[in-house]
């Protein structure tokens, strides 16, 4: 509870302290601009046109609902990717041999690029809903589960003899010690793993889904209308800066106050 | 509140100094809070026609003057003031030097107002020097520093020069740019010197405050902050200059008004809030007033038409420009004469009809129809703040120090 007030309390300050990046984010706008300026619309939409068609968006019926199928996508495969990665990166982490069995077999996920994971989800489980997902989790999974399996195996073994000779109970070790270290590595990590979502979502769904923000995108691309498609990338763009700065930032910042 | 407690290391050893002569800011602030006043009644006239040296350029003399008359005095009040202060070294300008830059702004107002009786060159080379004597003064402490930490303050300066010799230029025909877009760049570059300014003026104020309460925390006012507002200013005036109402310009005002709203963090401090502290809402007013300058340009010209521009740049004018100079000339006065800072009533007041008198020039944006009586009140009521502050300070400025320090 103290903890959720204290994040609450510092919020309006956090909010405000988004003003310098909000100042970059208008001059990148405004290099977009005379992008535009010197190629032209189809080539690269005015920013200002683009806005507007995102603001379109919100009065046209089908686009939000592909809007809400995508969001819905990415959350219900990061959610699973947060669930299995961390419940197997904590387990790696406390067994060495998990740790060391696991390994090269993280390297491999990482290093398969999701594209392949596309590819082979669409050959699995045809197009639609559930090659999407599968997509988000097998892309995502990594990332958090390194973040678990690090957080688990970096707590000092000092620290653990400490709480032990105070004979500290379990509840208190998970309190003091576990948790606050443990949330430090696995919280960014899940930051990481959102954001990577964003983007496999729309991809997955461009490639083997005929609905959803990535469908629209691959609708828009063959209508050579740029300024829509550029206005989708908006969108989750923006929706993604949304739960990760103003959601997400202001815990991971408390969570990580104790290392100063 | 707090006073000043660095100061000098050494001061000049001339006899008989008049303490009106004795720091730089008490001359110019005796003249200039009644030269604002003079020049709002001056500039009525002329606005109704009853005079007009000016012939068919008044909207350009009117922002010159302002920029490099009034703007320049500001300017010479806080280098004649800081740099001895904030390079301990420098020997403060007093006395008889001091009467002469004096005579030679005097005369350079004198010369403004005679322009139609005197050759333009003459104006301009009276006007002209004034700068360079500023800068020639401040040159080898502030830009031959070897750790460079007030080096922009003397880039800015020599900016001045060169736009307002550009500006004469323009008026004599030796140059094709239209004199109002120069002006418009040197309001852009005062908006950058009040920034460098009020970096090291929040600094000084703040902390002394702090202190002087017992507040057991530092103010910093933060480099980045105020270098991407600067930046961002900058690249306003460049573009501004160069392609006019560009819809990439609409852009750059948006991001000037954030950074400059960003640099209000500064007053997010650590474990004390000093937020609602009188002194922290006077002097973040002048970056509100600023912000809201090139939010509302910005707007304008990507949702407008572009040409409520002129209206919008009160914002920083009357607002962020006038504002400033009243809070400088407050705070100098009461730290500089050896007394702590406070707060009271008649500036509460003075704030709030900087405030009133920006809204009411800015909202003839809206209601050209009563742009005249507009006009006439936001003038009446931006003088009143200068006549409170003559009318509370000119004893301080009139007498010695109160603890005792010369200057």
């Amino acid at each position: 509870m103290k903890f959720i007030l204290k994040v609450l309390k510092d919020f309006p300050w956090f909010l405000w302290s988004g003003w310098g990046a909000v100042a970059s984010i208008f001059l990148f706008i405004a290099l977009w601009d005379v992008g535009y300026q010197f190629y032209g619309d189809l080539v690269l939409p005015s920013p200002k046109e683009t806005f507007s068609a995102v603001i379109g968006f919100f009065g046209d019926e089908d686009l939000m609902k592909d809007m809400v199928l995508t969001l819905t996508r990415a959350i219900i495969g990061f959610a699973a990717a947060l669930v299995i990665g961390s419940a197997l990166g904590l387990m790696a982490g406390f067994f060495a041999t998990a740790s060391i069995m696991s390994r090269p077999i993280v390297t491999i996920l990482v290093g398969m690029p999701p594209i392949a994971w596309v590819v082979l989800a669409m050959i699995w489980f045809g197009m639609g809903d559930t090659s999407v997902i599968f997509t988000v989790v097998i892309a995502s999974f990594p990332i958090v589960f390194v973040g678990a399996m690090q957080g688990t195996r970096t707590i000092e073994g000092e620290l653990k003899e400490m709480v032990d000779s105070f004979g500290l109970s379990l509840w208190q070790k998970f309190t003091n010690l576990y948790f606050p270290h443990i949330f430090s590595y696995i919280f960014p990590a899940w930051v990481s793993g959102l954001g990577m979502s964003w983007k496999i979502v729309v991809m997955a769904e461009l490639l083997s889904s005929s609905d959803g923000i990535g469908a629209a995108l691959a609708v828009a691309r063959s209508q050579l209308d740029t300024t829509v498609a550029l206005a989708l990338v908006v969108v989750m763009i923006g929706s993604l800066l949304f739960l990760e700065y103003i959601v997400l930032e202001p815990i991971k910042k408390e969570v990580e106050a104790w290392r100063d | 509140m707090a006073n000043a407690t660095k100061h000098y290391l050494h001061y000049p050893e001339e006899e008989n100094v008049p303490i009106y002569l004795a720091y730089g800011f008490r001359p110019i602030f005796l003249l200039l809070a009644p030269y604002i006043i003079l020049t709002a009644i001056m500039w009525a006239f002329v606005w109704a026609g009853v005079v007009n040296p000016f012939g068919n350029y008044l909207l350009e003399w009117h922002i010159y003057e302002y920029l490099f008359g009034v703007g320049l005095a500001g300017i010479m009040a806080f280098v004649f003031t800081g740099v001895p202060e904030l390079f301990p070294g420098v020997v403060p300008l007093i006395g008889k030097k001091l009467k002469y830059v004096m005579l030679l702004w005097i005369a350079g107002r004198i010369s403004f107002w005679m322009i139609d009786i005197l050759p333009l060159f003459l104006v301009a080379l009276i006007n002209l020097s004034l700068l360079v004597v500023v800068i020639a003064w401040a040159f080898k402490p502030v830009v031959l520093d070897p750790l460079q930490r007030h080096s922009s303050l003397g880039y800015a300066l020599a900016t001045m020069l060169i736009v307002e010799g550009w500006f004469y230029g323009s008026m004599m025909g030796i140059f094709e740019t239209p004199a109002l877009e120069i002006l418009k760049a040197a309001l852009g570059i005062m908006m950058i010197l009040l920034l460098l300014a009020l970096r090291r003026v929040n600094m000084e104020v703040i902390n002394e405050i702090m202190e002087d309460e017992g507040m057991d925390d530092k103010f910093f006012a933060k480099p980045f902050r105020y270098n991407l507002a600067i930046f961002s200013i900058a690249l306003f005036v460049a573009v501004e200059f160069f392609y006019g109402t560009n819809s990439a310009l609409g852009w750059i005002g948006l991001a000037a008004f954030a950074a400059i709203l960003g640099i209000l963090n500064d007053y997010n401090l650590e474990f004390e809030s000093i937020i609602f502290k009188p002194y922290t809402i006077y002097l973040s007013s002048i970056l509100v007033l600023m912000a809201c300058g090139y939010g509302f340009m910005g707007a304008d010209i990507l949702y407008g038409q572009g040409t409520l521009q002129n209206h919008f740049r009160h914002f920083l004018s009357t607002g962020a420009f006038g504002l400033s100079f009243y809070m400088v000339m407050v705070i100098v006065s009461y730290v500089h004469t050896g007394r702590k800072l406070q707060s009271n009533y008649w500036m509460v007041l003075s704030v709030v009809l900087i405030f009133v008198a920006t809204i009411l020039r800015v909202s003839i944006a809206y209601f050209p129809e009563a742009a005249s009586s507009l006009y006439v009140l936001s003038s009446i009521i931006w003088v009143l703040p200068f006549g409170v502050y003559y009318w509370q300070f000119y004893r301080y400025l009139l007498l010695p120090r109160a603890d005792g320090v010369k200057g």
